[in-house]
């Protein structure tokens, strides 16, 4: 068993930390409404402006779910897994990877090294120093059930704690919902981890 | 060769998203690589896509890029002598 | 409980089937040839392309026939049974044709096309995806939530991917040299391959072998560039040891990743020096395949179950005069031995290792 202990909805009006509004956003296109995120967060990570779209959103969701869970840093380093998925794949880098080439232009490195979903878990790893499980996976809608499932066995198996994350990114939408899941339950929420539940709150935003 | 150097820096904050950077914070001396700017491997090539986007220069290979790239006097050097 | 792991598949430039490309692999041929005018320059380059496929389509072929040879290979019918899960592996899938959805449709053709009870689970974790899949085929197996796993991995060549390895400067501009002293970076190659795995020995029809624990790590350094002390590589290795409860006295043979990039190939010598395996056998199949990506974890272990089978080790083909600074032991001619139980790792962009350990029973 194991428990829900945070959870953190993005869209491109709001953040909410576990179903609770916690920050209105002005902002209009999606680089100022990242932005402006970044910039609430109140630090500094100049490795951050390099990242794409995807990555910059996983980043500001994973500093969020820390400051809901100042317990997270006592974990060990190689005992937090971090679980991603989405139904795009890097689709928004892929698309502007491929118009650097296109009509006789030159490959952009920069571009072509964010044509991977998994290198968002790579930013997030390097950032906090996690050396713990990675999987990336692509699926047409968020899926509790495997959620719940590989994050139980994963926390049987050999991880005190997971990350989760499912995050799309388009020219006009952000959707991003972030979980922290325990073995321990750190009694924040009472919410032991099922596909139920984690459907429920999922479905909050 | 000052315009050209003012030109670089705008150009590699522009193009290597050094956001917290200004061209003021950027000597014409100052190692790009070092710990004062951050660049890594990928920037390095990034600079060599600058170099034939932005200057008509290609470079053969990507280990000629470590002189020229070292600093911003190092590039603009580069670049008078080999522009096309 | 034992995860059995068996039926496996190729299909690649050398045959397709895993024997025929197995065969073809012992006499040490080669799927790289040079292909002209390719590149973003149109410069001529070396390619493991799969020439007896039309491009047209050619992901959705690869995974249909792949998957045909495993369910050939099995009990009939349990490819329908609501005890099954397909995992795919893939790292850009069909980008050529479908630059916005890539996958999505390939797994929605499968799942009509076969009648599964489950969608799909789609594993795009760059390099390490095949060896990931099987990983996870293993814990959902180990854990009662599917008795049997049909493990896919597919990629193919696109301008995309051929151009942004360029980007890199990290394709090689000869036939790929893994851990050699010349080496200059990867040749690309594309295939498919795919095992069957299951908490049942009676559901393959020729014998299982086990798969006995998987696991993966992030070097927490990099997105791009390999760790300089194989942080990910080592640690993954280290706690698949431990929860296989195997020690590296006991592993015969190492299929490493090997991709023919100076770092990533020195960094993969670094990581075996710290795991002491300096004198484990070991090499990379690159330099026959080329690079597959997300195919390339699950090529290498069909290959690597075939030496099991057939106690015959191949060389690392490509690979001359050492070039890397671990001081390990790669193969340089066939051999025959004893093969009961192997290593399987992989290492990819995002700072991300796996490995995995099967054996004979």
């Amino acid at each position: 068993m194991s428990y829900i202990n945070s959870y953190c909805h993005i869209s491109n009006d709001t953040v909410k930390i576990n179903g609770e509004n916690s920050t209105s956003i002005d902002s209009d296109s999606i680089e100022e409404i990242i932005r402006e995120l970044y910039l609430s967060l109140e630090l500094k990570y100049s490795k951050f402006h390099k990242m794409d779209q995807l990555s910059k959103i996983a980043f500001i969701g994973t500093e969020l779910i820390k400051q809901a869970n100042p317990e997270i840093s006592k974990s060990g380093e190689n005992d937090i897994a971090l679980l991603f998925s989405n139904s795009r794949s890097s689709a928004d880098t892929d698309i502007k990877f491929q118009e650097s080439y296109q009509n006789g232009g030159i490959p952009s490195p920069s571009l072509f090294v964010y044509t991977l979903p998994n290198i968002l878990i790579g930013e997030i790893a390097i950032r906090n120093k996690w050396y713990g499980e990675n999987m990336f996976t692509i699926s047409s809608i968020f899926d509790s059930e495997y959620y719940a499932n590989y994050c139980n066995i994963l926390i049987k198996k050999n991880a005190e704690a997971a990350l989760c994350g499912w995050i799309n990114v388009d020219d006009d939408k952000i959707e991003a919902f972030f979980f922290f899941v325990t073995k321990k339950d750190l009694k924040q929420l009472n919410l032991p981890l099922d596909s139920n539940m984690l459907e429920k709150i999922y479905r909050q935003d | 060769m000052e315009k050209l150097k003012r030109e670089l820096k705008e150009q590699i904050i522009e193009l290597l998203n050094l956001e917290d950077i200004k061209v003021s914070d950027i000597g014409d001396d100052t190692a790009l690589f070092g710990e004062s700017l951050g660049l890594d491997s990928i920037d390095a090539l990034e600079l060599i896509v600058l170099m034939e986007n932005g200057y008509g220069i290609e470079l053969a290979n990507p280990e000629e890029g470590k002189d020229i790239f070292a600093t911003i006097n190092s590039m603009a050097d580069y670049i008078s002598k080999n522009k096309k | 409980m034992i995860t059995y792991i068996g039926s496996e598949n190729i299909i690649s430039p050398l045959g397709d089937s895993a024997r025929e490309n197995f065969i073809k692999v012992k006499n040490n041929e080669t799927g790289i040839s040079l292909f002209s005018g390719i590149g973003v320059d149109k410069e001529d380059l070396y390619l493991s392309k799969i020439g007896t496929l039309s491009d047209n389509n050619k992901f959705d072929v690869l995974l249909a026939k792949c998957l045909d040879s495993i369910i050939k290979e099995s009990s009939d019918n349990i490819i329908n049974s609501k005890d099954t899960i397909v995992i795919l592996s893939t790292t850009k899938a069909d980008i050529q044709e479908n630059l916005t959805a890539p996958i999505q449709s390939s797994v929605e053709k499968i799942k009509v096309a076969y009648k599964l009870h489950h969608t799909p689970l789609v594993i795009s974790n760059a390099c390490i995806s095949g060896v990931l899949a099987m990983n996870t085929a293993n814990n959902f197996i180990q854990s009662n939530i599917y008795k049997h796993a049909f493990v896919i991995g597919a990629d193919v060549i696109s301008d995309f991917v051929l151009f942004g390895f360029q980007s890199l400067y990290a394709i090689s501009n000869e036939v790929c040299q893994p851990f050699d002293k010349e080496r200059k970076g990867i040749s690309l190659g594309e295939g498919a391959a795919g095992v069957l795995m299951s908490s049942e020995s009676s559901v393959f029809k020729k014998e299982a072998l086990e798969f006995v624990e998987g696991t993966s790590s992030n070097d927490a350094n990099h997105i791009s560039g390999p760790s300089r002390t194989g942080e990910g590589l080592y640690r993954t290795v280290q706690k698949t040891m431990e929860l296989a409860n195997i020690k590296s006295s006991e592993i015969d043979f190492i299929s490493a990743h090997g991709t023919g990039t100076l770092f990533n190939d020195e960094m993969e010598s670094i990581a075996f020096d710290r795991l002491n395996m300096n004198n484990i056998p070991l090499n990379s199949l690159k330099g026959y395949f080329g690079h597959t990506l997300g195919a390339a974890g699950l090529i290498e272990t069909a290959i690597s179950m075939q030496s099991i089978r057939t106690n015959t080790l191949v060389k690392s083909l490509g690979f001359e005069a050492e070039g890397t600074s671990g001081g390990i032991n790669i193969l340089t001619q066939n051999l025959e031995k004893e093969v009961s139980t192997i290593l399987k790792t992989a290492s990819g962009f995002g700072g991300c290792n796996a490995s995995a350990i099967i054996r004979n029973i």
